[in-house]
């Protein structure tokens, strides 16, 4: 008895069968911190080689030491205060202002849209049409409307984000399994109890999904509007880095709206955490708290 | 102790009272007309006090669509179900109902998920104060302790005992089981018909059942309804006269084997006469 367990645990037990199946799975053995520390060094080892061997033109492909020396001397001047803060700070408030509008947006569309008969077979076919036009080509109309200042870029963030948001929140409504609303129908519920009390919250899972979608989409959305409108945000002084062949600074500023991207779908995510602790992600809370 | 010896003098003597009538059945037809399918015709059945009916047909013979119009979640064409006496024209609070899978809510605790149909039917005030009761159903089915606990953390019979609970809060004069335990596994699934005639026995239930497992609608039930499909119609009512409490162990006397045979027989002539058909 103790012997065939101490065959099936120990590996120098292994037949070669076994040792031939297990090492095609090399890289699940390598700690996931370490795989994605090698792979990046390979990256960066290649991005410096092309570079050093000047492939293309040093001014078009700075390598990585210079781009890491501008991403520094930008930190510094954000830091300090200086004009990079500044639009990055313009950037930040176009990104949230257009990421909230577009949230609300999308959820009361997309309530309409996955609750009502007309909202399901009126509104939502043109939806759909609206969402197949390259919406980046309505930024020259926004800066018409709403002019140069961060009001065009807003509404530029607001209508790219919010169509995911609208979708996800309708198939999540109609995501909801037949038979809790047939035990709710069965409870005499009203519309809006079986919505506030069944249907919402089973959504919540979709709807967070479009938003953090909405999250990586708006800070697109407004950085489209600062390379059409002007104006002083990030887009406009990559914009400006990119015409004066500043490539090391184009690099460096994208990194910074790479982190602010990166925050708000953090905070999403954070938040999606928080709220869904009955949601597949809470394995882990189980087991801390048990 | 009353109530046990009710339920003998009940077996004793044949008649049954007459006001002991839950339930009833009355020349029910269905017709989908936009499929043009008749999925139930003149269906006749009446339930008393304290009485398990199975019912057991192959797929497609409008036993779920039955269970949907005695729990008033959709119209008859034509008849209508009486339950104490009155139509069931919509979904009531004296109608219990368990589907196959437990629909628990996962954001809700165990008790809140219990507390549900009061909630929705008299608001939050009146749920809280049913907690006792809603504790002690739960106390009821072997799941003390688990009050505070989410669905997540439950097994799928723990589930379906929560689902019970639930079923049974608003003290329904009926209980309407869709394959309760159809999604369990096979071990789990006679456990809780065992348990499920305990809780039966216990609050002196009136249960109808719609299952496809032939030995688990003659272990639960005092009858048998076998339908016969397109259109569904009752075929045979097979009487199950086997002593309770039943136990696993019954299920394979000889006694337990003709019952099943005879339920098998008579559905093979109804899926038979429809083939022909």
């Amino acid at each position: 008895m103790t012997q065939t367990t101490q065959v099936q645990l120990g590996p120098a037990e292994m037949s070669e069968a076994e040792e031939l199946w297990y090492a095609g799975r090399w890289i699940d053995r390598v700690p996931q911190s370490v795989s994605i520390i090698v792979l990046g060094a390979a990256m960066l080892g290649f991005w410096w080689l092309i570079a050093e061997l000047e492939f293309v033109s040093r001014i078009l492909l700075p390598g990585p030491a210079e781009t890491f020396e501008e991403l520094w001397d930008t930190t510094q001047n954000i830091v300090t205060g200086g004009h990079i803060a500044e639009g990055l700070w313009i950037t930040t408030q176009e990104v949230l202002v257009g990421f909230l509008a577009a949230a609300v947006a999308g959820f009361v569309l997309g309530v309409i849209v996955g609750e009502t008969r007309l909202g399901k077979r009126a509104v939502m076919p043109y939806l759909v049409a609206l969402n197949a036009l390259p919406k980046v080509a309505f930024a020259p109309v926004f800066v018409a409307w709403f002019g140069f200042g961060v009001n065009s870029k807003i509404v530029m963030a607001l209508f790219i984000a919010f169509f995911p948001v609208i979708v996800d929140t309708a198939a999540g409504l109609h995501a909801v399994d037949a038979d809790s609303q047939m035990l709710f129908q069965s409870m005499e519920s009203s519309r809006w109890q079986t919505l506030r009390k069944l249907k919402l919250p089973s959504a919540l899972p979709f709807i967070f999904a479009g938003l953090k979608t909405a999250a990586v989409f708006s800070v697109v959305g407004a950085v489209v509007g600062e390379y059409l409108g002007g104006g002083h945000g990030l887009g406009e002084l990559i914009r400006l880095s990119a015409q004066t062949l500043r490539i090391d600074r184009v690099f460096a500023l994208i990194v910074y709206l790479g982190i602010l991207g990166l925050i708000l779908f953090g905070v999403v995510a954070w938040a999606e955490k928080k709220l869904l602790f009955w949601h597949k992600s809470e394995i882990f809370e189980i087991q801390g708290t048990g | 102790m009353t109530e046990s010896t009710d339920r003998v003098d009940r077996a004793g003597q044949e008649s049954r009272p007459v006001n002991d009538e839950v339930a009833r059945i009355a020349d029910l037809s269905k017709t989908f007309h936009r499929r043009g399918l008749k999925a139930l015709d003149s269906v006749n059945l009446t339930l008393h006090q304290g009485t398990f009916t199975s019912v057991i047909g192959p797929s497609g013979c409008g036993k779920s669509t039955l269970l949907k119009i005695m729990a008033g979640l959709i119209p008859a064409s034509s008849g209508e179900v009486l339950l104490h006496g009155m139509p069931v024209t919509g979904p009531r609070q004296d109608i219990g109902i368990m589907f196959q899978q437990p629909t628990l809510l996962p954001w809700r605790t165990t008790l809140q998920n219990v507390l549900l149909p009061i909630e929705i039917r008299s608001g939050s005030d009146a749920a809280q104060a049913r907690s006792a009761e809603a504790l002690q159903l739960l106390e009821l089915v072997g799941l003390e302790g688990f009050d505070h606990v989410h669905p997540h953390e439950l097994s799928g019979g723990m589930a379906q005992r929560v689902a019970i609970c639930r079923m049974l809060v608003t003290g329904p004069a009926i209980l309407l089981l869709d394959e309760p335990f159809g999604a369990l596994d096979e071990l789990t699934r006679e456990y809780m018909n065992v348990e499920l005639q305990r809780i039966c026995r216990e609050r002196d239930a009136t249960s109808f059942m719609v299952t496809h497992a032939i030995p688990e609608a003659v272990f639960l039930a005092d009858r048998v309804a076998v339908m016969s499909v397109r259109p569904g119609r009752i075929a045979e009512l097979v009487e199950v006269d086997l002593p309770r409490p039943r136990t696993l162990d019954m299920m394979t006397t000889p006694e337990f084997g003709a019952l099943v045979r005879r339920v098998r027989h008579s559905l093979d002539m109804g899926t038979d006469a429809g083939g022909q058909a």
